[in-house]
């Protein structure tokens, strides 16, 4: 490939960069108590939950940010951030879909996901966060004649207490870690989902996460109950402005699968990566974990193309006898991009079994590292976990990393771990090319293939979504 | 710091060569410029250092039969060089076969010009800013084994290095040190044994083994850690291989209290190779740390690793194998295998395989199991008549054996096979060669 | 010597045999022929005691002893030899010290003392011989990079070894050129003697062209549909198994 297509592929801009030229009430830049008890009060919340955050907050006051993953980036200087932005439009809430600003309904039908519910991807629901707060929600009403609640979460805290009160911090405690410490004080919204008891949920809920204001931070919280024995498949995607400055998105997900329940949770994410010369970027530090209780079932699968540094373990604490967790995953780092991410399969039932098959591709300069975490407890008799990872790498100045931890304390449990690293093979791409594509196309090709273990775990829509986005991720990997 | 660092400082003679004299006072310097890690330190997030915290003396002298310490060496039939609780000891050692091309020689009976080939070589593989207790050996050496072979030269025999615990009464602290040079093109056998530490006796050995492998070398290293019980030990092997060097490495570690050992393997010319094995059984309340470290600095070299370990009782094993391929070293190949057999409900394997690649043309993988016995395996053995339990201890010592049997020095291989197979209760005379 | 009355087993819930009968005397050979998936391995596992195969029902007895409530080496020192179709590989233990274990094993409950090592030896490459197995692979781990065929006669040589009651060899023909199929032939023959029977599951008849069977059966759907001397073997081998599947259906 000569160096004109390769400049030609850089110079192509992220698709979803577009800033919208939204009016929006921003707080000013910082961080205290003060600026904690004006999102609770803005927020008309409870006083139970202010409580909550400035504990999670003095929390936070006392940690430290970790180090141990395998990215480096300057020191984030918290106190320069918005921790709220709404747009100006929201202020007195719309009743409807209808009185949503068109502006904001442009934004989200540029990113292709239409909020119009006539226009809506066939069966998905989506609740779309604009900055710090959900600026839609369609197919409620729908969803509630199943008794399935969907709603922002800054909703579910009026209109659902006791479910809020009862499941929020259970499952990623307040004080978890820095940055979930961080979401606890000051999380402004994000999605709530409540399955009843035996409910298949008769649509894919999504939810769609815009960055879009300037120096604003985002901070959502996720929480999702599938009650005993039932079924739900949710699914994330998120994108950012391009800005030559680095945003913060330290979001928290916390899954409850009680007994029998099934909860299937998939992220396209999509934050701007930023430029080819490692400006700008979204900063990703993300905690996701879900608690499977007896014969429940959590299924993480994630394609992570973008950010400039991602931060991300979601992970399955297998509390119940014979229940599962799998974790699919494609990080695809390019240009100055780093990534640590993988999982955590905590085992404690009885009988648990969890699969991890993890694919990392590593182009320009980038860094991959698959980090991960299987542990085996003294009662997890007969547990099995399986884990493939595997790396690939394009062009000579990329990184690829494989941490696993492996810890056991069960002489029936068994534990498997395998990976492998190399480059795209010489002979595929020498196939292909004799066969007649081009050799960007033919690495995209193989890339995908490599991909496919993962792809098939995503619903259909996201599948197609997820391969599109990989061939526009790589361009100019190929030299 | 801790009293245990200068109980360990004042162990060190004062009657040493003045060039050791310099490496004591470097070494102190940078011990007492930090600090004994915790469990929050990566590197030791599994191992912990809390049995270090008391009282070591100084070692008595050396003189102690080796039968009363209840060690019986096997005849390998090359130069064997005997340490006793640190000192070294004449009447068991015997130098008479040393073949001509190698020389072997302790620090402190180093003549002018061995001397200056020692400080010429010295630390060249761990480098001076090393870790912590590579710091404390230097700190503390007193001694060291310098092994020097001619270029070309080709030994026949193994050369059998023993450090031996004996009773003393009081715990006391040992530091080791041993330096191999391979000239160019020469090939040699090194085996590093380390016994004793029954009957309760406390001991800490801080080792520090270099092995510098010149162009074209090749160098069978053997690392036995057949100490037991309260004989601690915190060990390193650092290796660094120019171009077209052959390492073949292999480690064994029955347990002790706290057994920590740390191999590291720097490629520094092309074309070299290196095959690093190992064995670990721990059982009681034993604990043995393996971390290696595989660097690829240059292209074109290759790296295979396989380590197994049993793991029993309510005994603990910790492996961390890393291969890091460095920015320039394309057309590495390397891969590394951990297969742990935990054989009770107390007992606990942490195991961490780690990659770190900077260079795209390469082969790189690693796996590692935790598991049971076979089931499948275990089934046929029954078909055939065999009791479970009899098929269970020929399966765990199968399952290290296949690591043994890379060994390639036939005699050692024959003194290891019944040992290991007398712990596994197995016929040692089945369990060997078949005449 | 061998009767099985109305054994129904399987995998994971799945029934397998479904009310299977069968009855073998001392001395007598037996082949069970059948297409793939009729239950023919699976009869053997169950006889052997494979972990994870399951009997629902009926029984089994060899020697008058109930099979199914023993343990696997119980069945195997009470005379039961199962020539597996995929022999297990086991690293790390060598083949010498496996059969000498084996060997022991059944010594030990006739009440005789574990062999010496050096007349084992003696033994072991004289098998080998019989068996045309380079007496290098008693130093090798158990099945360990064997071929198909090396393995084959290796199971061969442990049945040699222990001189099973009744020895089921399951498809013990399969991948094998007509060499090595004849030495296999050759081990039984020699081996056949009015106190030991054999049973042969075979897919071909062409292992029958060298051990002459007394009962020829075939299994389909986990039962036997049909039973005859060899010249059913010829017949089925002539016709395929599709007209008796029809036949019974």
């Amino acid at each position: 490939m000569s160096q004109e297509h390769i400049d030609q592929a850089i110079s192509r801009e992220y698709s979803a960069g577009f800033i919208s030229a939204i009016e929006s009430d921003t707080l000013p830049p910082g961080l205290d108590e003060e600026v904690i008890c004006w999102i609770s009060h803005k927020k008309g919340e409870p006083d139970w939950l202010l409580q909550w955050r400035l504990e999670a907050y003095r929390g936070f006051r006392q940690m430290e940010e970790p180090t141990w993953a395998h990215v480096h980036y300057p020191p984030i200087d918290l106190e320069a951030v918005s921790y709220y932005s709404s747009p100006r439009s929201m202020k007195d809430g719309p009743k409807s879909l209808d009185e949503v600003d068109p502006e904001l309904l442009a934004t989200y039908a540029k990113l292709g996901i239409p909020l119009h519910e006539q226009e809506v991807l066939a069966g998905v629901a989506v609740d779309a966060v604009f900055d710090s707060v959900s600026v839609a929600t369609t197919f409620r009403g729908k969803l509630a004649e199943a008794g399935v609640i969907f709603c922002p979460i800054s909703e579910a805290v009026h209109s659902h207490p006791e479910l809020v009160r009862k499941y929020l911090g259970t499952v990623v405690p307040r004080k978890d870690n820095y940055y979930a410490a961080l979401n606890s004080a000051v999380f402004s919204d994000g999605s709530f989902v409540y399955i009843p008891k035996g409910v298949r949920c008769p649509m894919e809920l999504s939810t769609y996460f815009r960055i879009n204001e300037a120096k604003t931070g985002q901070f959502e919280r996720t929480l999702i109950i599938a009650d005993e024995g039932s079924h739900v498949s949710y699914l994330e995607g998120c994108t950012a402005p391009m800005r030559d400055e680095n945003q913060l998105h330290a979001a928290v997900v916390e899954l409850v699968a009680l007994d029998g329940a099934q909860i299937k949770y998939s992220t396209v994410q999509n934050w701007y990566p930023g430029d080819a010369q490692g400006r700008g970027g979204i900063y990703n530090f993300v905690t996701k974990r879900g608690v499977a209780h007896r014969d429940a079932k959590i299924s993480w699968t994630q394609v992570e193309t973008g950010s400039a540094v991602t931060w991300k373990y979601p992970s399955c604490i297998l509390r119940g006898d014979n229940s599962v967790g799998e974790f699919y995953s494609v990080a695809l780092t390019n240009n100055f991009q780093q990534a640590d991410t993988g999982t955590k399969m905590i085992h404690l039932g009885k009988n648990t079994r969890s699969t991890i098959i993890s694919k990392g591709i590593s182009a320009g300069a980038s860094s991959n590292a698959y980090r991960g975490l299987v542990r085996m407890s003294p009662k997890a008799a007969g547990a099995r976990n399986y884990t493939q990872c595997d790396s690939l790498l394009i062009g000579d100045r990329c990184a690829a990393h494989t941490f696993p931890y492996i810890e056991s304390r069960n002489p029936s449990a068994v534990v498997e771990h395998e990976a492998t690293t190399s480059k795209v093979s010489e002979d595929q791409l020498y196939l292909c090319q004799q066969r007649g594509l081009d050799a960007e196309k033919a690495v995209s090709m193989i890339v995908n293939g490599f991909c496919k273990e993962v792809f098939k775990e995503l619903p259909m829509e996201f599948a197609v979504e997820a391969g599109k986005l990989l061939e526009v991720s790589l361009e100019g990997s190929v030299g | 710091m801790s009293d245990f660092m200068q109980q360990v400082l004042d162990s060190a003679a004062t009657g040493s060569p003045p060039w050791l004299q310099d490496w004591q006072r470097a070494g102190r310097q940078r011990w007492q410029a930090s600090t004994l890690p915790g469990r929050k330190t990566e590197q030791w997030k599994y191992t912990s250092l809390q049995g270090l915290q008391q009282r070591f003396v100084a070692a008595n002298s050396g003189d102690v039969e080796l039968s009363a310490a209840g060690v019986a060496l096997p005849q390998l039939g090359g130069p064997r060089l005997v340490f006793v609780n640190g000192f070294y000891s004449p009447a068991q050692s015997s130098l008479e076969s040393l073949p001509p091309g190698a020389s072997l020689v302790r620090f402190s009976d180093a003549d002018d010009q061995q001397a200056k080939r020692i400080r010429a070589h010295l630390g060249l593989a761990t480098g001076r800013d090393e870790p912590l207790f590579t710091a404390l050996n230097e700190a503390a050496m007193s001694d060291g084994v310098f092994l020097d072979i001619a270029p070309g030269a080709s030994l026949a025999e193994p050369i059998h290095v023993v450090w031996v615990s004996a009773n003393q009464g009081e715990a006391f602290s040992v530091t080791q040190r041993l330096l191999v040079l391979c000239g160019e093109s020469s090939s040699a056998s090194v085996i590093e044994h380390f016994a004793g530490g029954a009957g309760g006796q406390r001991s800490f050995t801080n080792g520090v083994t270099e092995l510098l492998l010149q162009a074209g070398a090749t160098l069978c290293h053997y690392r036995l850690h057949l100490e037991q019980e309260a004989a601690l030990h915190i060990g390193r092997v650092q290796a660094r291989l120019a171009t077209g060097a052959t390492l073949n490495s292999f480690h064994l570690a029955l347990g002790s209290e706290l057994k920590r050992i740390d191999l590291v393997v720097d490629y520094c010319g092309e074309g070299a190779h290196c095959e690093l094995n190992g064995v670990y059984l721990p059982r009681g309340t034993e604990h043995v740390d393996y971390h290696t470290c595989i660097e690829h600095r240059v292209p074109n070299c290759t790296s295979s690793e396989t380590f197994r370990g049993i793991v029993g009782d309510s005994a603990t094993a910790v492996f961390n194998g890393r291969i890091h391929i460095h920015r320039d070293a394309q057309k590495t190949r390397a891969q590394l295998n951990n297969r742990n057999l935990l054989t009770s409900t107390q007992a606990e394997v942490n195991t961490k395989p780690e990659l770190e690649i900077y260079a795209d043309d390469v082969q790189c993988a690693h796996g590692a199991t935790v598991a049971q016995l076979d089931e499948l395996a275990l089934h046929y053995l029954r078909s055939r008549g065999v009791s479970r339990a009899a098929g269970e201890v020929m399966l765990s010592f199968g399952f290290i054996n296949e690591v043994i049997e890379s060994i390639r020095c036939e005699a050692l291989r024959d003194y290891l096979q019944p040992m290991l197979a007398a712990r596994f209760a197995r016929d040692p005379a089945l369990v060997g060669q078949v005449a | 010597m061998l009767k099985i009355e109305n054994l129904h087993a399987g995998v994971d819930g799945t029934d397998i045999l479904r009310g299977l009968n069968l009855e073998v005397k001392p001395g007598e050979v037996h082949a069970i022929m059948g297409p793939n998936g009729s239950g023919k391995s699976t009869l053997g596992h169950v006889l052997a005691g494979r972990p994870g195969y399951t009997v629902t029902a009926g029984s089994a007895t060899l020697l008058g002893q109930d099979l199914l409530q023993l343990e696997t080496e119980e069945r195997a020192r009470l005379g039961l030899f199962l020539a597996f179709q995929y022999p297990v590989e086991i690293p790390g233990v060598s083949n010498m010290e496996f059969l000498k274990a084996a060997v022991d094993a059944h010594r030990e409950q006739r009440g005789q003392a574990p062999i010496d090592a050096v007349s084992f030896m003696k033994q072991a490459r004289e098998t080998c011989k019989v068996v045309d197995l380079d007496p290098a692979f008693l130093k090798r781990g158990v099945n360990e990079g064997f071929s198909g065929g090396e393995k084959k006669r290796n199971e061969l040589m442990q049945m040699i070894l222990l001189e099973p009651r009744l020895a089921i060899l399951d498809e013990t023909d399969s991948g094998l050129d007509i060499d090595a199929l004849q030495v296999v032939a050759r081990g039984v023959n020699a081996m056949r003697s009015s106190e030991r029977a054999f049973v042969l599951v075979t897919h071909y008849q062409r292992l029958l062209d060298y051990i002459e069977p007394d009962h020829v059966h075939v299994l389909a759907d986990g039962r036997i549909v049909r039973s005859g001397d060899k010249s059913l073997a010829l017949e089925l081998e002539a016709r395929g198994y599709a007209w008796l599947e029809d036949e019974v259906a």
